[in-house]
This record gives C-alpha cells, sequence and structure tokens, in this order.
C-alpha cells in the first residue's frame, strides 16, 4: 500500500529527521579539529573554516589515551569471551527446556537486565574494595557480564531454537556421543549466532560507564577519560577523546545492521 | 538409566555457570541492595524506615523524584510519537529506504556518553542552539539551557530523545511489517481517506508494538543516569545520579541504597503492569 500522494511528505520527513540526528554527530567531529578561536567565541561557526589537526597530534601523542584505550580494549574483549564461554552452553540448554520452563528462564533473563545499575553497582563495589578488584580488569569484566550475560543468552537461545533437533539425532545415530553432537554439530551450526551475540557484548562493554564509574578510582577506562575531560571543561580533548570511542562503535553496528532487530535490542517477550 | 542421568548430568553442568553467576553477582546484590537500605545508618539496626524517612525530608531527592517521573511521563511520550513518525516515514519510503535507515539507526551504536558530549556543545551557554537563534532573531542574550528546572528537562528530553529514538523506531517498524496490506486496501476500497485508515487500522493493530515499546521505554527512562550527570549536573538530580551522589559524595551507601531500592520499585511495578498486560491479552485472544 503506497498512497502516492504524500510521496514528498515522507521525503521531507526523511530529511528532518537525517538532519536531526545527524547534526550533533557533525559537530561533535568538527569541534575535534577546529581551531580554538572558532569554538571559544560567543558566535560559533556552523561551518568548517579552518582545520588543526593539533588537537589530534596532542591526544594521540599524550599518556592518557593508551592506558585508558588499553584497558577498554581488554576489558571489552574478555568480556566477550567470557559472555560466550558463560551464555552458550547454557542458552543451548535453555532452548531445549519444555516451554513452559524456558518462558520462565527467558523472563528471568528479560527482568535481570532492567535491574538499576545503580542499585546493583553499590554492593558490588562495596565488596570490591574489600576483595582489592577496584581499578582492576578482572572485577570490572565481572561487573560488564552482569549486563552482557542475560542479552548474550537471550539472543542465543534463539540461534540454537533455529536448528531442528532432528539434526541432533541423526548425528547421534550416525554414532556420536552426546558431546560430539554438541561440540561437532549444533555449536558449529550456531556460530554465526554466536559472533553476532559477541560482537553487541563488545560494544555493550566497550561503551559501559556506570559499572566503570562505581568501580575505578585511578584507572580510567576510555568513556571514564571522556567524562573526566567532560568535567574539566576541557572541549577539545572531549571531542576528540569521544570521536576515538565512538569510531569502533559505528564501524561495528554498520557491520551489524542486518542484525538490529526490535526482538535482539528489546531482548523481550517474543511476538 | 545411567544414560539418562549422564545426559541430565551434562545439561546441568551446562546451564551451573549462568546460574550462579547470576546468583552472585545479580540477586544477591541486588537483595543486600534492599537489606542496606533498610538499615539504620549508625546502629546497624534492621528493619528500620530510617533511611526512607531521611530521604523524603531531603529536598534534593524530592527533586530527583520529580525530575525523573517528569523525564519518564514526557519523555516516553514523546519517544513514542517520534518513533512513530519515523517509522511510518521508513514504512513509506521507496526509494532510499536503506539509507534512511542507516542514517536513523545511528545514534543506536552511538555510546549514550557520546551524546552527553555532543549535546554539551548544543546547549552551551556559547553553544550552537544560542548561536542559531540569535541568528535567528529570536534571542538577544544567550540562554543558559542547563542552569536546572523546566529548561533543563527540556535539554535531556532532547538528548535522550535524540539517543533512543531509533530502539522504538524499530520496534514499531516490525510491529508495522505484521500488519497486512489487504487489511489497508479494502479500506481505502471501501473509502477511507490516509489519516482514517491510519487510525483505525494500523494504530489499532500496532497496539501490541507500542505497549512493548512503551515499557522498555519507562523502565530505561527511570534508570537515566549518564545524560543528566554530563549534561544538567547537580542542577537537575534524577534517581540515578542521587543515588551515585549519596554515595561517591556523602558517603552515605545507606541513603543510595534507599535511593536504588525505591528506582528498582518504580521499575518492577511497571514491569508487573506489562506482564498484566500480556496475560490479559492472551485470556482475551
Amino acid at each position: 500500500m503506497k498512497p502516492s500522494h504524500t510521496l514528498p511528505w515522507w521525503y521531507g520527513g526523511s530529511l528532518v529527521v537525517a538532519l536531526f540526528t545527524l547534526l550533533p554527530l557533525y559537530i561533535m567531529v568538527k569541534s575535534s579539529v577546529s581551531p580554538p578561536h572558532d569554538i571559544f567565541t560567543p558566535n560559533p561557526t556552523f561551518g568548517v573554516s579552518a582545520l588543526t589537526d593539533a588537537h589530534w597530534k596532542a591526544v594521540l601523542a599524550s599518556e592518557t589515551l593508551w592506558p585508558p584505550l588499553g584497558k577498554s580494549l581488554a576489558v571489552a574483549t574478555w568480556t566477550m569471551l567470557a559472555a560466550i564461554g558463560v551464555a552458550a552452553p547454557a542458552a543451548y540448554v535453555i532452548s531445549r527446556l519444555p516451554w513452559p520452563w524456558k518462558y520462565g528462564v527467558l523472563l528471568g533473563l528479560f527482568a535481570s537486565r532492567m535491574v538499576p545499575e545503580v542499585g546493583i553497582a553499590l554492593p558490588i563495589a562495596v565488596r570490591f574494595l574489600q576483595w582489592g578488584l577496584v581499578d582492576s580488569q578482572l572485577g570490572l569484566v565481572l561487573a560488564h557480564l552482569i549486563k552482557t550475560l542475560p542479552f548474550v543468552a537471550w539472543i542465543l537461545v534463539g540461534s540454537f531454537e533455529a536448528i531442528p533437533v532432528a539434526v541432533e539425532e541423526a548425528a547421534e545415530v550416525d554414532g556420536c556421543d552426546r558431546l560430539g553432537v554438541l561440540t561437532r554439530v549444533v555449536f558449529p551450526m550456531a556460530l554465526p549466532g554466536v559472533a553476532v551475540a559477541g560482537l553487541f557484548a563488545w560494544l555493550e562493554s566497550w561503551n559501559e560507564f556506570t559499572y566503570a564509574l562505581y568501580l575505578s578510582l585511578i584507572d580510567n577506562t576510555l568513556p571514564l577519560q571522556i567524562y573526566y575531560y567532560i568535567t574539566r571543561g576541557s572541549w577539545f580533548d572531549s571531542a576528540t577523546y569521544a570521536t576515538i570511542l565512538t569510531v569502533p562503535v559505528i564501524v561495528v553496528t554498520a557491520c551489524l545492521q542486518r542484525y538490529l532487530k526490535a526482538g535482539y535490542l528489546a531482548g523481550a517477550v517474543k511476538e | 538409566m545411567p544414560r539418562i542421568l549422564k545426559r541430565y548430568a551434562l545439561d546441568g553442568l551446562m546451564l551451573l555457570p549462568l546460574c550462579l553467576f547470576l546468583l552472585a553477582f545479580t540477586a544477591l546484590p541486588l537483595l543486600s541492595c534492599v537489606v542496606l537500605s533498610f538499615t539504620e545508618a549508625g546502629s546497624q539496626l534492621f528493619p528500620s524506615w530510617d533511611n526512607y524517612r531521611a530521604l523524603f525530608q531531603d529536598s534534593q531527592f524530592l527533586l530527583a523524584l520529580r525530575n525523573t517521573l517528569w523525564l519518564t511521563g514526557l519523555g516516553v511520550s514523546l519517544q513514542l510519537l517520534v518513533g512513530l513518525g519515523v517509522a511510518m516515514i521508513l514504512h513509506n519510503l521507496v526509494l532510499g529506504r536503506g539509507l534512511v535507515r542507516s542514517i536513523v539507526l545511528i545514534p543506536l551504536g552511538v555510546p549514550t556518553i557520546v551524546a552527553g558530549v555532543m549535546f554539551t556543545y548544543l546547549f552551551g551557554s556559547a553553544g550552537y542552539l544560542n548561536e542559531l537563534l540569535s541568528r535567528l532573531g529570536v534571542i538577544t542574550t544567550p540562554i543558559n539551557w542547563t542552569q536546572g528546572d523546566w529548561l533543563s528537562l527540556g535539554v535531556l528530553l532532547v538528548a535522550d530523545l535524540w539517543k533512543v529514538t531509533p530502539l522504538v523506531t524499530l520496534i514499531l517498524l516490525a510491529g508495522l511489517e505484521t500488519i497486512p496490506d489487504a487489511a489497508l486496501e479494502a479500506a481505502a476500497v471501501d473509502g477511507a481517506t490516509g489519516w482514517r485508515r491510519f487510525w483505525y487500522i494500523t494504530l489499532p493493530l500496532l497496539r501490541p508494538a507500542l505497549t512493548m515499546a512503551l515499557i522498555l521505554r519507562a523502565i530505561d527512562a527511570f534508570r537515566i543516569f549518564e545524560l543528566p550527570l554530563i549534561l544538567t549536573g547537580k542542577s537537575t538530580p534524577v534517581l540515578g545520579t542521587l543515588a551515585y551522589s549519596e554515595f561517591y559524595e556523602y558517603d552515605n551507601p545507606f541513603g543510595s541504597a534507599a535511593a536504588a531500592t525505591l528506582l528498582m520499585g518504580l521499575i518492577a511495578a511497571c514491569l508487573m503492569t506489562y506482564l498484566g498486560l500480556v496475560a490479559r491479552r492472551d485470556v482475551e485472544a
């Protein structure tokens, strides 16, 4: 049903939406390459009047970029691996549960995504202080798993459900034992789903702010470093750091475009 | 018999790590947060309403509660409205649909903290919005957007709208795609105008998707944290940032736990309402 007489409206609307979406991004990237006299004025310019790479050079050469960048990379990668390692086997079992049980477990996973971080982060921060896990990568990976595990499990239950039980039975008839069925048949078949879930987990950890804020005193992650520069009112640093944080995100999200579906992201009850 | 036992042992072993983790790092911390909120600060007396009494006498807390409720109520309505508009645009677009979809989805990927950075440039007192407004001749002196009160709430509404509308759009777009063309065509044959078709066919059939978007967004809106922290700071507290500053600045984990527990209560109420609605719909169907 394409009512043709309303067509100009749809195009006009898309233009407005696209502008509203892109303008803030444009301003940020522009700020990271603008000379100070374009920004620190009561009348900032909208166009790019002059380009400078001074902020980028300063940030890339400074001591304050690489340690947070390294920590963010390491934590995100470990979170991704641990989330898959823990959630994938469990998700398989959940996907084969009889319906009322499966519904209950999925509901539990959904609910655990909904709890406010400030509520969990508080007791965790108190406990981690005692255990010496504050500022450690292990502590932050554990905290990020709180967010990512239910999400990854949720996506993977869907992937495993798509694999018919008949395939497993066929492999068993061919003489595969239970473990063999899982490692040689089921998990290889679920690999695309695992990859997508892993990338989402990586992204979520890379962007994560609240737990990092509670669990870091000295060793910042990249998002915390941005927050630090915002509180200091340092426009160029925060613009440059924010751009650095965003670039991998945009790349990964662009690769995941096909999988950006309501059911995945909402992690909600199946329609 | 031993084979069956072995089979279930393997399943249990595969399920165990996830269960243990969620128990130790989600269920127990939540419980200890609730317990902490009912523990008296000095005497460690339990249970006690002391922390809650103190909160409700704290003007900052009352402000935070008010802001959180306004941000959720106004914010979610606005997001549903705009999200529905964008979803309709994407659904009806023929040419360039993929491109527009890609652009519209960008904020979904942008980290919230970065969204905060971007909007500090727009809403700073020497920021781009003031410049635009003064060039258009609307204002003569720059407006201080983030000083608190309604203007700051507006700033947060716009920033949150930018960040989360794509999610609403995705949910509603999925909903729109389930509506059969035949229904709309039949109405068109019967002489219904575009607006009437939208009002009497599309909207009612979209109700499940709208409900889901509403609840998901409400839960997220209650938890809003980074944007107020970055954009408006102390001037516009919300429950999340209040819980954070109670703990880190006033060294009062008890008050922080009480604020977080209240937040949990709000979210739980929201979730229950949704599950109740879904259950009722299943019964009706």
